[in-house]
């Protein structure tokens, strides 16, 4: 090994770094693979819960009001409606150039010109920053609460998730400043800043299904769901149909239940209290 | 190593194989392939009870009563057939491999070691074909069985075309913690906290929770479907016999999920609508 | 051009690393820096401290934030919750499990000499007890907290067999029944995942590969502590309420729970991010790391076990956590997800459990299957009968176990026309298990037994296999399963399939791996006794829980009709044999461990690389790499009949061969 001169060897193992530099590059794919499936478990539950429109429960109240006659029960701070589109594209944007920017720094740092590999990095990193604060000034200004429907719940997590990736990114470019105004990353050695462009690009990717589905799956497609609490019945000529479940058994529970999900439940003022108070 | 001579049964001529059917035919004079082939039969004679002792245990509590219970019956009487007969080679070769192939004990790594068989042609091929010609017995059996009682519980008709049309009752079962509730929108929305149902008559269950998931578990008809909160869910059955049967809930559902059980009363026609007449008429005073 | 590495180093000092002189960064103080002074000690320490600072900042904020928030949650379950954060954290940081990325990110890159120290060098003792890379002592840590996880969940198992088997009295409220039936199951589910892949897959992996450490160290060190951490998580949830909801925390019925389900949460998000690591990294060793020749078709079975356990794990729970962050975001911030008054769905939350929760099983029955199969050949003294059709059946059930999460959901109604499908996909998986089957069989076929514990314990695994899968396709099948789902039918099955093969398999592999980990034979009569104590024990308990089911119990009750006293009656005798089973073999494993017969090297002749290392294990485990020229398992006298084929697929040897020459 010592006879090749140029090639860099790991301090601790005493390996090549370009071996050491694929078997990161590999574990981070695979790292990316797992982050991916979580942020699939998202996307999932966004479309599921979008598709069902479960017990009307979908939109938010105020996107409700324009379809549904007014109803006076609903509080003033839930009387939002679906947030608008395009700071999910803005945010994106950022995201994208701070993603280019690295692209660019890697590059140039490849290339020998360590000056841009600084300079790309800490463009990246400030870009970053701009899209971390985009994302909480949007969050912020949702015309929705966390408990305003599912729409709102789903949107307000990937948000959330958004913020998480950023995080994981800023710690990561923070470092390649750091490390290559120090010289630690370098024309011989820069894994590192292709391991961090990799995961930039997921990280693209992840906004990117984000911004498609808040765009995409807006109202749900399941305009008439059953509302819990007076479905319909299954029709039969001769049957008398009866509009609801009795709302009160014949008998009593042997307990009565006395939890937070039909205190949360008996809350929602708009549809018939399904709770056994 | 190699100092040990070969087993005594094996053939003479490595370079020359038989052709299969030989080689079968070579294979099935050896002693121990005939004690597992014996051994396999014994055990397998020894589990084909099973198969009706597996029923009587699940008619314990009252025989089915319902065409649904007794295709489910079928079923697992048949996959218990269709299993023994592997399960009796599996356990075959190990009691033969304990009691019937060569032993060392002690600390030493034993000396003789065994034949480096590193595969067998015949022996994989045939395992492969019988296993998945199980499998897709199986497949193909549950999926016709499947196919019959959902028939039976009327789950491939949709809510509009429903057979049976006015002869068929219709109950709106509702768990909550921890009771049933069962009602009967054709008699004036009476209520029963005890399922009525009429012999020979296709019920129709829409099956929800007010809080919880339940699980709606009638056992003797061989009825079990979520009730969920949120959503409706549908299922049906025609009773054939009479008698007492259980509801039993088969979801965790909290505190009292254990006593969340109720009975099934299942009357002649007659029986039950005077039952549906007088309940109804003291409901409505 | 090359300079420019070393001017950055201003001392340009370097180091001998393995026979090379290796350029090395600047030293900053002693070797191992900080984490001289960070040990198991400073993590409770800082754990217990950060936890009842937050939890006090908590108290103290909430009462003014919250009263007047219509949904709040009561003030227990933020203070608890700030409490978990706080230990996890305080823990983490006390152990130093942060200063390599610190490090990292200010540019002090880690020294060989650093990397020595942190790999407990010259520690003894105390490197048991601290953030140390070595994998090999992870492997021990591993094994002692699996240990202790598996002894908890024992303990809460004769706990419901106790009330279960009290038929006249309840001798627990319901209350602390549902928690500890919750309970058991997550911590025992938690204890099978890393019972194989933890100990044998760090400490053994390695090193059959023929490598010198794991390929990233300190994550291997990050999973176990992270798993410490959320094993504490798990307990505190009993003083707080506990899991009352089963395992699987079905919703809404968790939106009701007391504060103990944010333990619930807290653990799987954080033993989420452990397996994750820990699968990273073990995929990585075997993919980059493996010897010179090892060949894929030269590498080991639990290799392939292994790699498929973590391939498992890594795509599978994620969802898992986010079924979990969602059910937390529920109870904390209100969202809606599984609350379907307000448009959450209950089936979104069954759908990402199972998720999961199916390929879950795999996680913990495929390294057992392995470790089976690499046991059989050492002493039944032969190659494995048709590796090919082995490795066949680990990537046949890998590729299946994605796609059969929802026969668990059969009767949820959640989409009755899906269950043609998945009932197509659950029964195809019989044919890759029965594989397994095969290849056990037929190492079996004609051979010599080495009547030693490992190999009896397979015994054991493969009876219990077999009965676990052929209820597994009554369960399958949806008709069937229209009467046994929900009842103590499935909870025998799975038992069957987690415990009597999952476990067992799990200490014939402890007692196969027991001299190179320990140096130190495993007492063959005592851990005999204890493993069959346990065996006939289990027949017992989960034979009369099948009658049970059959009969129609529900499972997870408290209280149940006289019609299935008899067998619950049965089944607890049962369970206090397997008890005492398993304490016997517990007594087994302390007593060999500290004055058991000293074992050679290589006690059980094997051939494989992992007995070629001198016991105990230098830190480097090889001092020069070796090179593997032959396929494993190359044991046994040449068998006339199979001559010929040998031959033939003796040149297949070289397909396929993939990473390092």
């Amino acid at each position: 090994m010592s006879t090749q001169a140029p090639e860099v060897l790991s301090p601790t193992t005493g390996e090549s770094m370009a071996t050491v530099g694929r078997r990161n590059t590999l574990a981070l794919w695979l790292l990316i693979v797992a982050d991916a499936a979580g942020t699939i478990a998202l996307l999932i539950s966004y479309t599921y819960l979008w598709s069902l429109n479960v017990n009307g429960g979908w939109a938010p109240p105020g996107a409700k009001l324009t379809a549904v006659e007014t109803n006076n029960d609903i509080p003033k701070h839930m009387q939002g409606s679906f947030a608008p589109e395009w700071p999910f594209w803005a945010i994106l944007g950022i995201v994208i150039l701070s993603t280019a920017a690295m692209w660019w720094a890697y590059r140039s740092g490849k290339a020998g010109f360590q000056t841009a590999l600084v300079t790309g990095s800490v463009l990246s990193l400030l870009l970053m920053l701009a899209a971390l604060i985009g994302q909480w000034v949007q969050i912020s200004t949702f015309p929705f609460g966390p408990s305003d429907g599912a729409y709102a719940s789903a949107v307000i997590v990937l948000c959330a998730s958004n913020i998480f990736h950023m995080l994981i990114v800023i710690f990561l470019l923070t470092g390649m400043v750091n490390r290559s105004r120090r010289g630690l990353i370098n024309q011989q050695n820069h894994y590192q800043a292709q391991a961090t462009t990799y995961y930039m690009t997921w990280v693209s990717i992840s906004v990117l299904l984000g911004a498609l589905v808040t765009t995409f799956f807006v109202v749900s497609p399941n305009t008439d769901p059953a509302v819990f609490g007076s479905f319909k019945q299954m029709s039969s000529s001769s049957a008398e149909v009866s509009p609801a479940p009795s709302s009160s058994p014949s008998a009593t529970p042997s307990a009565s239940p006395s939890d937070k999900a039909s205190g949360k439940a008996s809350d929602k003022a708009a549809s018939p209290s399904p709770s056994a108070s | 190593m190699t100092t040990t001579t070969p087993p005594p049964d094996a053939p003479e001529a490595p370079t020359n194989r038989p052709p299969s059917m030989h080689r079968v035919r070579d294979w099935a004079k050896r002693p121990y392939a005939r004690s597992i082939m014996i051994l396999t039969v014994i055990i397998g004679f020894l589990l084909l009870p099973l198969c009706w002792l597996i029923l009587a245990a699940m008619n314990q509590s009252g025989a089915p009563a319902s065409p649904i219970m007794e295709d489910i019956e079928t079923t697992v009487f048949v996959f218990t057939l269709v299993s023994i007969p592997i399960t009796a080679f599996v356990f075959a070769v190990l009691v033969y491999s304990l009691l019937g192939w060569k032993h060392v004990s002690g600390d030493e790594v034993p000396a003789d070691e065994s034949p480096a068989i590193r595969s067998n042609t015949i022996g994989v091929v045939l395992w492969t074909v019988v296993s998945s010609v199980l499998a897709m017995f199986l497949v193909v059996w549950g999926l016709m069985e499947l196919a019959s009682i959902t028939a039976n519980s009327y789950g491939t008709v949709s809510a509009d075309e429903q057979p049976g049309g006015d002869q068929a009752l219709i109950v709106n079962v509702t768990g909550q913690q921890w009771v049933w509730t069962f009602e009967y929108p054709q008699h004036g929305g009476l209520t029963s906290d005890v399922l009525y149902l009429p012999k020979d008559r296709a019920v129709y269950f829409n099956v929800t929770s007010k809080d919880v998931i339940h699980n709606f578990w009638a056992v003797e008809l061989g009825v079990k479907i979520d009730a969920n909160p949120g959503a409706i869910t549908q299922t049906g059955v025609t009773p054939n016999k009479l008698g007492t049967f259980n509801v039993r809930c088969a979801e965790l559902c909290g505190l009292h999920h254990a006593y969340m059980q109720t009975r099934i009363q299942v009357l002649e026609k007659d029986a039950f609508d005077s039952w549906a007449r007088e309940s109804g008429a003291g409901r409505a005073t | 051009m090359t300079t420019d590495v070393t001017a950055s180093a201003p001392t340009g000092a370097s180091a001998i690393v393995f026979g090379a002189e290796v350029a090395q960064p600047p030293q900053h103080g002693k070797p191992g820096g900080i984490m001289r002074h960070l040990n198991f000690g400073t993590g409770l320490l800082t754990g217990i401290v950060m936890a009842a600072v937050a939890g006090w900042v908590t108290a103290a904020l909430t009462p003014t934030s919250a009263s007047n928030a219509t949904f709040a949650p009561d003030e227990p379950e933020y203070v608890y919750l700030a409490v978990l954060i706080g230990w996890v954290i305080g823990f983490m940081l006390g152990m130093g499990a942060f200063v390599g990325p610190i490090r990292w990110l200010l540019g002090r890159d880690i020294t060989h000499a650093d990397a020595e120290y942190m790999a407990g060098k010259d520690l003894g003792v105390r490197r048991y007890f601290k953030f140390t890379t070595d994998h090999k002592v992870v492997g021990i840590q591993y094994l002692v907290v699996v240990m202790v996880i598996l002894g908890f969940g024992g303990i809460l198992a004769m706990l419901i067999r106790t009330e279960l088997g009290v038929t006249w009295a309840e001798v627990f409220s319901p209350t602390f029944y549902n928690s500890i039936i919750g309970t058991h199951g997550i911590a025992m589910i938690i204890g099978m995942i890393v019972v194989m892949s933890g100990p044998v897959g760090n400490f053994i992996v390695p090193m059959m590969i023929g490598a010198r450490d794991m390929a990233f160290p300190r994550l291997n060190a990050l999973s176990l502590w992270l798993l410490v951490a959320a094993v504490v998580c798990l307990v505190s949830s009993m003083f707080v309420g506990g899991i009352q909801d089963g395992w699987s925390v079905y919703y809404p019925l968790a939106a009701q729970a007391p504060p103990g389900m944010l333990g619930y949460q807290l653990t799987i998000i954080v033993f989420a991010v452990s397996t994750a690591i820990a699968s990273v990294n073990l995929m990585t060793t075997i993919l980059t790391m493996r010897a010179k020749g090892m060949t894929w078709s030269r590498t080991p079975i639990l290799v392939y076990g292994t790699f498929a356990a973590s391939l498992m794990g890594l795509y599978a729970f994620p969802f898992f956590q986010y079924s979990q962050i969602l059910g937390l975001t529920d109870r904390i911030w209100n969202t809606v997800f599984f609350n379907p008054v307000e448009g959450g769905s209950v089936w979104l939350y069954e759908n990402l459990f199972w998720l999961l929760g199916h390929p879950e099983v795999y996680v913990i029955l495929i390294p057992s299957m392995a470790v089976a199969l690499e046991i059989m050949p050492v002493f039944l003294r032969r190659p494995l009968f048709s590796f090919n059709f082995a490795v066949a059946g680990i990537v046949g059930v890998v590729a299946l176990s994605g796609l059969v999460w929802a026969h668990h959901m059969y009767m949820t109604g959640w989409a009755p026309a899906v269950n043609y499908p998945f009932m197509l996909s659950t029964e195809m998986i019989s044919i890759p298990v029965g594989f397994l089957v095969l290849v056990a069989i037929g190492t079996f076929w004609r051979s010599t037994v080495w009547t030693r514990l490992p190999l009896m314990a397979i015994y054991a695994v493969v009876f219990n296999k077999m009965i676990g899968g052929v209820t597994g396709v009554y369960l399958s099948d949806v008709p069937a399963d229209q009467y046994f789902h929900g009842s103590m039918f499935v909870v025998a099955h799975f038992h069957y399939m987690l415990m009597g093969a999952g476990l067992f398999g799990a200490m014939g592999g402890i007692a196969f791996f027991f001299p190179k980990m320990t140096g130190r034979i495993l007492d063959e009569r005592l851990g005999s006794i204890g493993l069959w104590t346990a065996f006939a024990g289990f027949q017992i308990t989960f034979g009369s829980m099948f009658v049970a089911g059959l009969q129609g119990q529900p499972r997870r009750v408290l209280q149940f009709d006289d019609m299935f006293n008899i067998s619950n009656w049965i089944s607890t005798i049962g369970a206090y044999v397997i008890g005492l089973g398993m304490l016997i073999f517990l007594a087994a494993i302390v007593h060999s461990w500290r004055s058991g017969e000293i074992a050679s090297s290589n006690p059980w002749g094997s051939k494989s690389l992992e007995w070629q290392t001198p016991t105990p294990v230098p830190l480097e485990n090889f001092a020069v790499l070796p090179v593997v020229t032959e396929r494993p398992y190359n044991y046994g006298v040449p068998d006339p009949y199979e001559a010929e084929m040998d031959k033939k697929d003796g040149d297949l040897t070289t397909v396929g061969q993939v990473g390092p020459r």
